[in-house]
């Protein structure tokens, strides 16, 4: 047994040596477009995806009737060439251009009131985009009509959401897609959308690794102008400093998710950063229903607390200062958010609202998800909240939790206090209100109430609602400012931070930007 | 010899239907929403569709009912359907497990090559500076967390001196080897590749040095000790006085000697890294089975659960068995009944 040594050692040493000096490749293949991201896929299926990555693939493979103009207000027109609404907002007219899929066969009415039935009745998590949706009709090839059973002035901008990109009827039916009552049971296409795709849209799915990689291939019988890249791969890079290396190291095009502090850290001459505001936000929220609180959170004791947070403060302890105040659960920029004024600290009236509830040592717990979103750690932000409350005598216990562990709790009314964050899927102010809103049997509603909805409903907000959705333009925009001032005074949702958005690439890509209905538009980007 | 390895054979499928029992009732007692992976957050409050993903992925029958079927299906070799992949657990484990077989077999290799090096230098010249060097390294490897060490270095040799490439198996530019084995290097030689072999090797290579590095810890202090504990035996003192020089009695004599514990610790190290090399692969982006597991974990996704469990059993019985055999050749007088 003599012949054990160490040369078997050295041996694997020197292997591992020649491997540190091989030639890194770097090369750049000037027709591939590839970008760093921690993908939070749930479905490739348009019916079933509800996801930041599933808005931008989605757009790149599936096209809407309608999509959002860079100005990020405007709609425009995508496979309609134009559209018509009465005057009441309950019938839609779309006129659908000469399209075609990928397959060569051309978009027709048909396909769309298909795509719509689907979305609708397959129950997946972005089917509320068709909720009220009453009935459809193939004028002619060509012309499609939808009726809604309530005037929605928010449809035409709900029909630029990704999800609800138009699908190849007749390809999907044939892998076991199905569009009527029965498709919540009966449709058996998610696992086929996982490795295909039935779009119109300037790229195609090649193929998708979970949690790994996604990757497009130019659609090359694209009926409008050709994307400049022949194919667009998505990596999965977990962590902001990662995604920022490998893009100093010139792996990738694009990092999707660097925060401010690490696009600071970028010192190589090669890459470009643009800090922009964006439309999500992270929030806390109070739940009176939870166990034992329905006499202590009450809407005094919450405004108080909500005053009692430093929101300057929250801003640079958060975000270090790159982010945005926001009033109202309705991101800046939005319908009704102009006339809106973010709440300021006020110690001395926080302190004197609680002592006249009579909860000068009140002591309360959050459970939050211990997470990063969006550059903003919950940790880090949960503490700030719990050195404001303290300053006004409230002790608040910090709970970290798992998503699934938070899921469970916040259904159970735990705990009083929680954390969360917000992405808009479109363009409008109606969906902040149809989640945020203090209306009968709406979401917040019942995890607020945990059960009992009398504690926390506002009647105020569904009248206010009814008659936003009745009516456009500046009519709209008052009776969004005025939901949005009814939410402040719920004091339930309280918006602590809206955080920048880090646009990071290198120098030689163009046609980098942020969508509000689509994160960032694929075909749009080319290399110089 | 053989009956025995028949025998522990035999017992391995016995085993997984307990390991699959207990880690079913493990999954269904922690503590959280089972929906967690199936239904995102803003729509875990919409009764619909709750309703419909739990018809949709049976969660509304009754336990006993989905833990029938769950091992009827287990035993006709059906891991069942990812929640969060929406894919069967069976082709999510086939796409991952080679690429973190390939890490740790490499770290493994490197780990040993160092630990061994290190452990031999260190008992050779125990207490000059060339001990205190040898094992302040180990230490140092054993003692830094991963995902400091890993950023540190991907750091200087990636980013500051580009030495060697970024994260990921192969550029993403590049497409991967036909698959063969799954080990990208073997499956570029099989290709024929040479230079997608360096490519796969250039980005195997940080990695792999990371997590082997943490391991060289316990490998260098397992062979110095026993290799002083060998030295000072009346073996070794017979060997110097017959005029062996003082290296073939350590290399000949006491190194042999050594390497049953090392063994032990190898077996155990390797069926660890499996499924514990998660922070390598999340830091070097590698698509393996750790960050599988641990995203499993955090969303309840019960059938990958199970499936990752069921891996990292076979990963630690097979594991047992080697390092039994292993023993029995590396000194004959350990017998295997």
């Amino acid at each position: 047994m003599t012949h054990y040594g160490p040369r078997k050692g050295i041996a694997a040493l020197m292997l591992a040596g020649s491997a540190l000096i091989a030639p890194p490749a770097l090369a750049q293949d000037s027709d591939t477009l590839v970008i760093a991201r921690s993908m939070d896929v749930n479905s490739l299926d348009p019916s079933r995806a509800f996801c930041d990555t599933c808005q931008f693939y989605l757009t790149a493979v599936y096209e809407t009737l309608v999509t959002l103009d860079p100005d990020n207000q405007t709609l425009v027109p995508n496979l309609a060439e134009s559209w018509e609404v009465n005057d009441d907002f309950t019938e839609f007219t779309f006129t659908l251009k000469d399209a075609t899929f990928a397959d060569g066969s051309p978009v027709e009415a048909s396909d769309v009131i298909w795509t719509f039935n689907r979305l609708k009745n397959v129950k997946g998590s972005p089917s509320f985009l068709m909720d009220g949706l009453a009935g459809a009709e193939a004028v002619d090839d060509k012309t499609v009509k939808f009726t809604v059973d309530a005037p929605n002035s928010e449809f035409l901008n709900k029909v630029s959401a990704p999800y609800t990109g138009i699908i190849n009827a007749e390809v999907a039916e044939a892998n076991g897609a199905v569009s009527d009552e029965s498709a919540a049971e009966a449709d058996q296409a998610e696992s086929w959308f996982l490795a295909n795709s039935a779009g119109s849209g300037p790229f195609q799915l090649a193929s998708y690794s979970p949690e790994a990689e996604l990757r497009l291939s130019r659609n090359d019988s694209y009926y409008g102008e050709a994307p400049a890249f022949a194919e667009v791969v998505v990596t999965q890079i977990q962590d902001a400093v990662s995604q920022a290396q490998a893009l100093e190291t010139g792996q990738v095009d694009i990092a999707m998710q660097i925060d401010p502090d690490t696009a600071q850290s970028i010192r190589s001459p090669d890459v470009t950063t643009e800090v922009i505001p964006s439309y999500n936000f992270v929030y806390i929220g109070f739940i009176p229903g939870a166990k034992g609180m329905a006499e202590v959170l009450t809407p005094e004791v919450r405004e108080a607390l909500a005053l009692a947070i430093d929101y300057d403060g929250m801003l640079d302890f958060t975000v270090g200062g790159n982010g945005e105040k926001q009033a109202a659960p309705i991101p800046n920029g939005f319908p009704g958010t102009a006339g809106l004024t973010p709440r300021e600290q006020d110690v001395e009236t926080a302190k004197q609202m609680l002592a006249d509830a009579g909860q000068s040592d009140l002591k309360l717990v959050a459970g939050y998800p211990n997470d990063n979103i969006y550059g903003v750690d919950f940790n880090i932000m949960m503490q700030k909240v719990q050195q404001d409350f303290a300053a006004v005598g409230v002790d608040l216990e910090l709970k970290p939790l798992t998503w699934a562990v938070w899921r469970d709790e916040l259904g159970a009314g735990e705990w009083p206090v929680t954390a969360v964050y917000y992405a808009p899927d479109y363009y409008g102010s109606g969906q902040y209100v149809a989640y945020f809103g203090m209306i009968e049997g709406y979401p917040w509603v019942t995890r607020a109430g945990v059960g009992n909805d009398g504690l926390v409903v506002n009647p105020a907000q569904a009248d206010l609602y009814a008659k936003a959705l009745a009516s456009s333009g500046d009519e709209a925009d008052a009776a969004y400012q005025q939901l949005g001032e009814e939410m402040m005074k719920d004091a339930i949702i309280i918006p602590l931070v809206s955080p920048n958005l880090v646009l990071a690439y290198r120098n030689d890509i163009e046609g980098v930007r942020y969508s509000a209905c689509c994160n960032l538009p694929l075909a749009e980007i080319s290399r110089n | 010899m053989l009956a025995y390895i028949v025998r522990r054979l035999i017992a391995i499928p016995f085993l997984l239907l307990g390991v699959a029992s207990v880690s079913f009732a493990l999954a269904q007692m922690t503590k959280g929403d089972p929906l967690a992976a199936l239904v995102p957050e803003r729509m875990m409050s919409n009764p619909e569709i709750v309703a419909a993903v739990k018809a949709q992925w049976g969660l509304d029958q009754p336990l006993p009912v989905r833990y029938v079927t769950y091992i009827g299906n287990l035993l006709q070799g059906d891991l069942g359907t990812s929640f969060a992949t929406r894919r069967p657990v069976a082709t999510d484990i086939a796409e991952r497990l080679p690429a973190t077989l390939e890490l740790v077999i490499a770290a493994m290799i490197i780990g040993t090559a160092i630990g061994l090096t290190l452990g031999l230098l260190s008992a050779r010249f125990r207490g000059t500076a060339t001990d205190g060097i040898a094992r302040i390294f180990a230490l140092i490897g054993s003692s830094l967390p991963i995902f400091w060490s890993g950023l540190i270095l991907l750091y200087i040799f990636s980013v500051r001196f580009s030495i060697v490439p970024g994260t990921g198996r192969l550029p993403p530019r590049v497409t991967p080897p036909p698959d063969v084995t799954g080990f990208y290097t073997i499956d570029a030689l099989i290709a024929g590749d040479l230079s997608l072999f360096w490519q796969a090797l250039a980005h195997l290579a940080l990695p792999a040095f990371v997590l082997g590095w943490a391991v060289t810890g316990i490998i260098t202090r397992i062979v110095r000790s026993s290799l002083i504990e060998g030295l000072s035996q009346d073996y070794a003192r017979t060997a110097r006085a017959k005029g062996a020089p003082e290296r073939t009695v350590l290399i000949g004599h006491a190194l042999p000697n050594a390497l049953i514990p090392l063994l032990t610790i190898l077996g155990f190290t390797f069926a660890y890294l499996i499924t514990g090399a998660v922070l390598t692969e999340a830091i070097f982006a590698w698509p393996g089975i750790g960050s599988y597991a641990v995203r499993a974990a955090a969303s309840l996704d019960y059938p990958a659960i199970g499936g990752v469990t069921i891996v990292g059993s076979v990963a630690f019985l097979l594991a047992n068995l080697l390092t039994d055999i292993a023993y029995a050749w590396a000194n004959p007088r350990i017998k295997v009944h």
